[in-house]
């Protein structure tokens, strides 16, 4: 949150930022697809829960619209080879608008005051900006488009709610792993090498 | 890369990307609010996608691979409103789901990918004023562009490590090393991106 959202796009940022959109888009390629009971349900809503918490909010919503703005130029990137205008009309259209709000959410949450992510407000990001902004986004417009009153689209939607509530469950360790794991990733100054707190010691012996 | 689009010489081939667009949308915008209550609407809906398919050079044939590549959504549409609204509904708003769909691919499928990027990169300067830059973000999408490609290959050389040392299936295991992976690579490109000047 320390920069200024005037300032240009960095090309640390902007190469970042790409590749987040890449990364969304191969968690929608064959194999990376789990099955639960026969029915594919996408990774990709993984992708855009991680792009808000790995690059922020800005930089998040920004991969998110990356993506999209290429499925809308046609290229088949969504899980099962999707793609085109066709994507954004049909009644998951929605979806993809609320994974831009949902990795705004989640990267604000997830990196509130510039701190550290620790794994309750990583899980409540999860649930709030990668599930309830998503849904609250998605339903009213698959209600509009399939004509099915919202409450019932509400009860027609909730198959679907405990597959993203795994996914957010991963999402939040994932993030935790990655905090331990590759630090500079976060591109955030308390990942810096130069870490001014006890923590940042790279002696073991007081655990 | 693998695009959506199909070479041909079609009515819809031939209209500039922006205006096809348009036209579309209208098709699809004039779909969508036709009411549920009567049985004519899935007929209209039908006869708006067999209209829009049965141009010379596009053909039912096409419509049929586009149907059956929504299959599963169309089921699911389907399914719901047969449970929870009653078999008309069920069946005029699935007609419907699947017109709109279909039409709305039209425009892919007869759209090179690079048209329709020209197309967004032309509407992209009113932004100018909401501080985007145009030129960067044309930068931008031909980057991510050039970046799936050698992310798709990282996520296949995960998942191949993984399947030698017996690891098969397991998101939450795929994804820690295939996102340290990619974002290693962010860090290349941002390098290679300021050793050739663009800052």
């Amino acid at each position: 949150m320390a920069t200024a959202r005037t300032t240009r796009l960095s090309t640390t940022d902007m190469a970042r930022v790409a590749v987040f959109a890449g990364i969304i888009a191969a968690l929608g390629l064959p194999g990376g697809v789990s099955v639960f009971g026969g029915v594919p349900i996408t990774a990709q809503t993984l992708g855009v829960m991680l792009a808000g918490a790995v690059l922020g909010a800005r930089l998040g919503t920004l991969a998110v619209a990356v993506l999209l703005a290429l499925v809308a130029a046609g290229l088949p990137l969504l899980t099962g080879g999707h793609g085109g205008a066709a994507a954004f009309v049909g009644p998951s259209g929605g979806y993809l608008i609320g994974w831009m709000v949902g990795a705004f959410v989640v990267g604000a949450i997830v990196h509130l005051g510039g701190r550290k992510p620790v794994w309750w407000r990583t899980a409540a990001a999860m649930v709030i900006g990668g599930i309830a902004c998503v849904y609250a986004v998605g339903i009213p417009v698959q209600s509009v488009v399939t004509h099915l009153p919202l409450g019932k689209t509400v009860i027609a939607s909730l198959a679907f709610l405990p597959g993203d509530a795994a996914k957010a469950v991963i999402a939040t360790l994932v993030v935790g792993t990655l905090v331990r794991a590759y630090p500079r990733a976060f591109g955030r100054t308390w990942a810096l090498p130069v870490a001014d707190d006890a923590e940042a010691s790279p002696v073991p012996a007081h655990r | 890369m693998v695009t959506l689009y199909r070479a041909g010489t079609s009515i819809w081939h031939r209209l500039p990307a922006g205006p096809k667009a348009v036209l579309l949308a209208v098709v699809v915008l004039a779909v969508s609010v036709l009411p549920a209550a009567h049985w004519w609407v899935a007929g209209a809906a039908a006869a708006a996608a067999l209209v829009c398919y049965g141009v010379p050079g596009i053909g039912m044939r096409c419509l049929r691979e586009q149907l059956w590549a929504t299959r599963w959504l169309l089921l699911v549409t389907a399914a719901g409103q047969l449970v929870l609204q009653g078999p008309r509904p069920a069946a005029v708003n699935t007609a419907r789901v699947a017109a709109v769909i279909t039409v709305a691919a039209l425009l892919a499928l007869t759209t090179r990918v690079t048209d329709l990027l020209d197309a967004i990169e032309r509407a992209l300067p009113p932004l100018q004023r909401l501080g985007v830059d145009p030129a960067r973000a044309a930068l931008l999408l031909s980057i991510t562009l050039t970046a799936i490609p050698a992310l798709a290959r990282t996520a296949a050389a995960v998942r191949e490590a993984q399947r030698a040392r017996g690891i098969r299936g397991s998101l939450r295991l795929f994804i820690v090393p295939f996102l340290v992976g990619a974002l290693k690579h962010a860090d290349e490109l941002g390098d290679a991106l300021t050793a050739r000047g663009i800052r």
